[in-house]
């Protein structure tokens, strides 16, 4: 297989089995250095057991991992020189903070003098170079996560692993370390790769996405890509909310489709992938695409609705909106006007807002 | 606030039943071993005529006639045979010679038909004041003779302490033996627990079952049990000789049995228990991530085990060590049943005095010793169980 | 690959000493021999024979169950009791007179048994069966105690609450919600209070006269005086019993886990 020069880790078919459960399928995966990338998926959808392979905690059924164009299957751990954070931080409570970031580099048999100096930076990277002599129970979980951090860092490690890292920390923190992580990614130049469940999280961060389902990719690419040109429909489901309508193709010119509904409308819509003339297709619609209007307007693509339900959710307004033949959802901006139940409503989007998915 | 006082006195109300209980039937017993140990009144309430005169006595010039007069009434009005030989071993004990002493003078004292004008006429000795000293020495109410003897040290005829010749040091020789075989019945079971908790640990399943159902079963069968089947195995003919002469590893039984081996292979496998349980339960309690985290960070696995396994892990060997040394020293039944007559522990001499040989006042010191000992170790492992590990 | 392979054959091991000697004692129960050696010459109940005929063994089986019972009732009801005092948190000296209720599976037996042959002399009680049985209780007491504690430290003190809130009075609330759910905890303690006062002997070798022998004690002088393999018999019902035993307590745990 051709790997593309710049490439620094890579996947090649990698497969994993635990008994006769199949966590990850012949996989494959590239990452660049100095790239951020995000394995998104549910839980047991093999991002973290690739994780826990590339750190070397687990060995593949089959296939290769390469460091830098060299197969590392073979290196145990603690050669494998890459920086792990780990979703309950794994601090080692018998040390105290400035012990635990030291620990990495008492490991390489760093000087005492030189490891004395790049724990003070490690630590005063993350601010915390006041609790050096703590012990980590004595911390608050935002600062044992900046711990964590330092001590996955301070060894500059050739990749740094993150799993779940933020899960435990509660919202407002957790946005704020989202930002610190990805300013240090920049700064330092690291190559990171990190998992997470949190949709919002893989895209506020990283360079690329991968979409994890059941052991396979499901779509790889920026947090434009995957949210807005979902290459199926797990992915348009799993990021974000959206609006899926059934419909058959009627015809295809060039990166746009006609598609009939059931309700009997004809939608115009990009496409990804290929699609043929008959085929049966889900179309994905965003809730925040979609206008309403109580006459019908110039959008290319309008639905004749009927609002069921409206609510006032603070930042936006949730309109629950029902055709003849699909329910819709529509989130309009807080300045949008009330839609009381029963409301005719045209509700209205443009084609490069929805997007069909072959099934 | 009714309510509140109402729920105390509730509390304090099922609290009371045992309390009493243990009062009269768990801490009167100790106290009452422990005043066993400084009581004295052997010679006291045999003579309470003397009791007055002596006490006007300068302890150094020979009797005078009103102390003679005294003891000489005392004795006389004595009708209990046992309690007079309590006092002569008493008084034989303090001063050699009493016991000959005593014997004459009740003696001449019970001829009535030609009564003895004084103890001087008896025997010359009466005029010695050493006896007299002895005498009035033995008639204080308390003694810490029992408890000095205990750790081999008494007093000497100045009353100062010193250490009794090495003929008589006894006691000290089976201290030291007590905490020899506890302490290599401990470290045996930390040899053996340590790893077996660890194994156990990283298990999961029908196999961490087995490994810990392997230490429970033997946990709650009976002492006797266990201690009959070692019993059992070590014997002569037992299973362990006849196994090894079979396959040819020996040509003659090894003494296996009423010695040391027999005694420290039996005991570890009793506590063996006591030793993996708490280890096990502070291993369960490490975060499972932490090794992986001390490879990542470039540790190898030696390396990281003795980092941060078992530092973490110290506190469970602590503890299981503690538990089994207490429950060691104070071991009676399988040194008993298994050990020779050189490998027999504190618990058995003071078996020895308080059943064998009807000295209580020996049984007594020789268990506050154990009693003291056993509680201060116990004061350790209850602070060291109590502390919160370091983590949340 | 070794490390693994080291690891399977200590296990191994020391779950051979674990286990092995128990497993040995029992076929010996049925020898037909008179000495307590391997090779068996041939099999026969003549030993649980002897157990339940000799007159020496009958007794000792009958004085264990009257003194064993007598234990687990009064250190049940005494222990149980006092558990249901320690919940009060509000209590002054708690953690002492816990560790009082305690102490007694720390100090060493025959420091007790001193204690307890002077002091039951003083009462007049030395072999006597109260004697015995309020000895056996002091020891039995804490395991009794350790149990009940547990298995109320485990009930959620917001559904007595509820129970209150319903109407209950606090007798009913004990009877209908805080007693039931103890319950497996208490049963779990009258068993080891049984099984500790079946177990004793240097107690009962300070208090009890030769009227009161238990089976703990006449197999101690057994072993010590003439071994047969009557010994193995009564290790074979008392290996048996810990089975049972040890029945009752999972069953009586799993029946704590299903209630949380």
């Amino acid at each position: 297989m051709e790997h593309s020069v710049a490439e620094f880790i890579r996947f090649d078919r990698i497969t994993k089995f635990y008994g006769p459960l199949c966590v990850v399928e012949n996989l494959d995966l590239g990452i660049e250095k100095g790239e951020f990338v995000s394995l998104l998926g549910p839980s047991g959808s093999g991002k973290t057991t690739l994780l826990m392979m590339l750190a070397g905690f687990e060995q593949p059924t089959s296939g290769n991992i390469l460091l830098d164009g060299t197969a590392i299957n073979d290196v145990p751990t603690h050669k494998r020189d890459m920086g792990v954070v780990f979703q309950s931080y794994a601090l080692f409570p018998h040390m105290s903070v400035g012990e635990n970031v030291a620990f990495p580099l008492q490991m390489r048999g760093l000087g005492k003098a030189d490891i004395a100096g790049r724990v003070a930076r490690a630590l005063d990277m993350v601010q915390l170079s006041a609790l050096v002599d703590r012990r980590p129970s004595q911390l608050s979980g935002g600062q044992q996560q900046r711990v964590a951090l330092s001590r996955a860092l301070v060894f500059e490690p050739r990749v740094v692993l993150m799993d779940e890292p933020l899960g435990a920390l509660d919202k407002q923190l957790r946005e704020q370390m989202q930002l610190d992580i990805r300013d240090l990614h920049r700064r330092l130049g690291l190559t990171i790769v990190f998992v997470t469940h949190d949709q919002s999280e893989a895209l506020t961060m990283s360079d690329r996405v991968a979409v994890f389902n059941k052991g396979r990719i499901e779509q790889i690419g920026t947090p434009r890509q995957v949210y807005d040109e979902p290459a199926t429909r797990f992915v348009a489901e799993f990021i974000g909310e959206t609006n899926l309508v059934e419909g058959v193709v009627d015809a295809v010119q060039g990166q746009e489709a006609n598609v009939r509904l059931v309700s009997g409308d004809s939608i115009v819509s990009a496409v990804s992938g290929t699609v043929t003339p008959g085929q049966t297709v889900f179309l994905s619609i965003r809730p925040e695409r979609v206008d309403l209007s109580e006459i019908r307007g110039d959008a290319r693509n309008c639905l004749e609705t009927e609002v069921t339900d409206s609510v006032y959710q603070g930042d936006h307004l949730r309109v629950q909106l029902q055709n003849a033949a699909h329910p819709l959802i529509a989130k309009l901006s807080r300045r949008s006007r009330e839609f009381p139940p029963g409301t005719k409503v045209f509700a209205g989007f443009s084609a490069g807002d929805c997007r069909v998915i072959a099934p | 606030m009714t309510a509140g006082r109402s729920k105390t006195g509730r509390s304090l109300l099922l609290l009371l039943p045992l309390l009493l209980f243990l009062v009269g039937f768990f801490v009167w017993p100790l106290f009452s071993m422990m005043s066993q140990s400084i009581s004295d009144t052997a010679v006291l309430r045999l003579l309470p005529r003397s009791t007055e005169v002596l006490a006007g006595w300068d302890r150094q010039s020979p009797p005078t006639p009103e102390m003679q007069a005294a003891l000489m009434e005392d004795l006389k009005a004595v009708d209990d045979d046992q309690a007079l030989g309590d006092m002569v071993r008493r008084l034989n004990s303090a001063r050699s010679g009493f016991r000959t002493l005593m014997g004459k003078t009740t003696t001449a004292l019970g001829d009535t038909t030609n009564p003895p004008a004084d103890l001087v006429s008896i025997d010359t000795r009466w005029e010695k004041p050493e006896f007299w000293l002895a005498i009035a020495d033995a008639l204080s109410p308390l003694t810490d003779r029992n408890l000095l003897a205990a750790v081999d040290l008494g007093r000497n005829a100045a009353g100062e302490i010193e250490h009794l010749p090495a003929d008589k040091s006894v006691n000290r020789v089976i201290l030291v033996r007590t905490f020899w075989i506890a302490a290599l019945v401990t470290f045996a079971c930390a040899c053996i627990g340590f790893p077996y908790a660890m194994i156990a640990a990283s298990l999961s399943g029908w196999k961490r079952d087995l490994m810990l159902g392997a230490v429970l079963l033997p946990l709650w069968t009976s002492l006797l049990v266990r201690t009959a089947a070692w019993f059992i195995l070590l014997q002569e003919r037992g299973l362990i000789n006849e196994l090894l002469q079979t396959i040819g590893l020996i040509d003659s039984p090894l003494p296996l049995i009423f010695n040391r081996t027999g005694v420290i292979i039996a005991m570890t496998h009793v506590l063996l228990p006591f030793m993996v349980l708490p280890i096990y339960s502070v291993l369960l309690t490490i975060p499972k991530n932490l090794m992986p985290a001390a490879a990542s960070l470039g540790a190898h696995p030696l390396r990281a085990f003795l980092r941060v396994l078992l530092p973490l892990s110290l506190r469970g060997v602590a503890s299981g060590s503690l538990l089994v040394f207490i429950s060691a020293i104070g071991y009676y039944i399988t040194p008993a049943l298994i050990g020779g007559p050189g490998d027999q522990m504190i618990s058995s001499i003071i078996a020895f005095y308080a059943t064998g040989s009807a000295n209580w006042g020996m049984a007594g010191a020789l268990g506050v010793v154990l009693l003291v000992a056993t509680l201060l170790l116990y004061s350790v492992y209850a602070r060291l169980s109590a502390e919160e590990p370091g983590r949340r | 690959m070794p490390m693994k392979l080291t690891k399977f054959a200590f296990a191994s091991l020391t779950i051979l000493f674990l286990i092995a000697p128990l497993i040995a004692i029992l076929p010996l129960a049925f020898t037909s021999s008179v000495i307590l050696t391997y090779p068996i010459p041939s099999w026969s109940l003549r030993w649980f024979e002897e157990l339940f005929t000799a007159d020496a063994w009958r007794r000792a089986i009958v004085n264990s169950l009257i003194i064993g019972s007598g234990t687990t009732l009064l250190a049940t009801v005494l222990g149980t009791a006092a558990s249901l005092g320690l919940r009060n948190r509000a209590l002054f000296f708690r953690g002492s007179i816990r560790t009082l209720y305690l102490l007694p599976m720390v100090v060493p037996a025959v420091v007790l048994g001193v204690g307890m042959q002077v002091l039951l002399a003083g009462f007049g009680l030395t072999n006597s069966y109260a004697g015995v049985i309020i000895a056996h209780t002091v020891v039995a007491v804490p395991f009794v105690v350790v149990s009940v504690t547990g298995a109320l430290a485990g009930i959620d003190e917001r559904v007595e609450l509820a129970a209150e809130s319903l109407g209950a009075s606090p007798l009913t609330v004990f009877r209908r919600v805080t007693l039931p759910l103890a319950l497996p905890g208490v049963l779990s303690g009258a068993v080891l209070a049984f099984a500790t006062s079946l177990d004793e002997v240097v107690l009962t070798l300070f208090v009890a006269g030769p009227n009161q022998r238990t089976l703990a004690r006449q197999m101690f002088s057994s072993i010590r005086e003439n071994i047969s393999p009557a010994i193995a018999a009564a290790a074979f019902l008392f290996i048996a019993a810990t089975v049972l035993i040890g029945i009752v307590v999972v069953l009586s745990r799993s029946m704590l886990a299903k209630q949380r």
